[in-house]
């Protein structure tokens, strides 16, 4: 069983220091990699009413846990100039993005549109699976393996997936281990 | 015999030299590293002072007992000012894991009268080790991943 969020629960959460308790920022978004089906990192939000963007980004390495309730930091040494960032943190390239992308199995047929990422609660920032719009309607959730083929148009799963598409996160988190497991890959 | 945050807040302060009242216990700073009561502010705000913990000759159930009024200080740095300011306080606020899950409000600590050292903190009906203390601050009380409630 693994505790999943999305993506956009992520968004808008305090990005808090461990030491000291402080929300030094909020989250703006997520930038994902998927063919490493991690996050690489974060814009920022100053925190407040009045909030607006901060020029640091988050690299996912300078992250101690992704939570429920707040991205945790060791300190704000952590926000990186964005210049200062990697490449992939700082300047993410377009078009690498899976939202509204075509999930199709390797046998070809399609699972659904990707309309968020679920990642695994308290990790730095491991994808696990998407949610999906289904072709009848519908939300779902997809478990993935560790890295799929991905174009920018469509995404390719193995057919076993279709077996693991489950109604909500909860049942996501119960299905990601067995996946996995009939994968070869747990 | 411990004593507790909720318990001491309001007890006044003396000087055992003059007998004078000093004043009253706004809040106790807490040193997370050395899980102990670094010092104790007396008022709040502006007029706000400070009595490090080694400066006390006794911590009682009645009163916080200094040698003089000369023990009494402002507040040093930033974080002395934002204590001073009431922003610091421990009890009250959120508690979250070090993975970023909220696990209830910070009710009370109990500490050791004698040595300032901190010994439990209840956080909603449960009561947790001090040493699972990592850090706190105006936004949050952060604890080890440890004492976060199976799914």
């Amino acid at each position: 069983m693994k505790l999943l969020v999305t993506a956009s629960q992520i968004r808008g959460l305090p990005v808090v220091t461990i030491r000291g308790g402080e929300d030094v920022a909020e989250v703006r978004d997520v930038i994902y990699s998927p063919e490493a089906g991690r996050l690489v990192g974060m814009t920022l939000n100053k925190r407040g009413f009045f909030s607006g963007r901060r020029r640091e980004v988050l690299p996912a390495d300078a992250v101690h846990a992704i939570g429920r309730h707040a991205v945790m930091i060791v300190d704000d040494s952590s926000l990186t100039a964005r210049d200062d960032a990697p490449d992939d943190v700082g300047r993410p390239a377009t078009g690498r993005n899976v939202i509204g992308n075509d999930v199709l199995t390797e046998g070809g047929r399609s699972l659904g549109v990707v309309r968020d990422l679920a990642l695994l609660v308290g990790s730095t920032g491991e994808v696990v699976g998407y949610q999906i719009e289904k072709p009848t309607g519908g939300q779902g959730y997809i478990p993935l393996p560790a890295q799929v083929a991905v174009s920018g148009a469509a995404l390719v799963v193995p057919d076993v997936t279709e077996e693991f598409v489950r109604d909500d996160l909860v049942g996501l988190g119960a299905a990601v281990d067995d996946f996995r497991a009939r994968l070869g890959l747990a | 015999m411990s004593d507790s945050f909720r318990r001491a807040a309001g007890r006044k302060v003396i000087s055992r030299a003059s007998a004078r009242v000093l004043g009253a216990v706004h809040d106790l700073l807490v040193d997370a590293e050395q899980e102990r009561i670094a010092a104790v502010i007396i008022g709040r705000g502006r007029k706000a002072q400070l009595v490090d913990w080694a400066q006390l000759s006794g911590f009682g159930p009645d009163a916080v007992m200094v040698s003089d009024e000369g023990a009494l200080r402002p507040p040093s740095d930033d974080r002395e000012r934002a204590a001073a300011d009431g922003k610091l306080g421990l009890v009250g606020k959120r508690t979250l894991t070090e993975r970023g899950n909220e696990v209830g409000t910070l009710e009370d600590i109990t500490f050791d009268p004698e040595t300032g050292v901190v010994e439990m903190l209840r956080i909603g009906d449960r009561e947790i080790p001090a040493g699972s203390l990592l850090g706190s601050g105006p936004y949050a009380v952060v604890i080890d991943a440890g004492q976060e409630p199976p799914p």
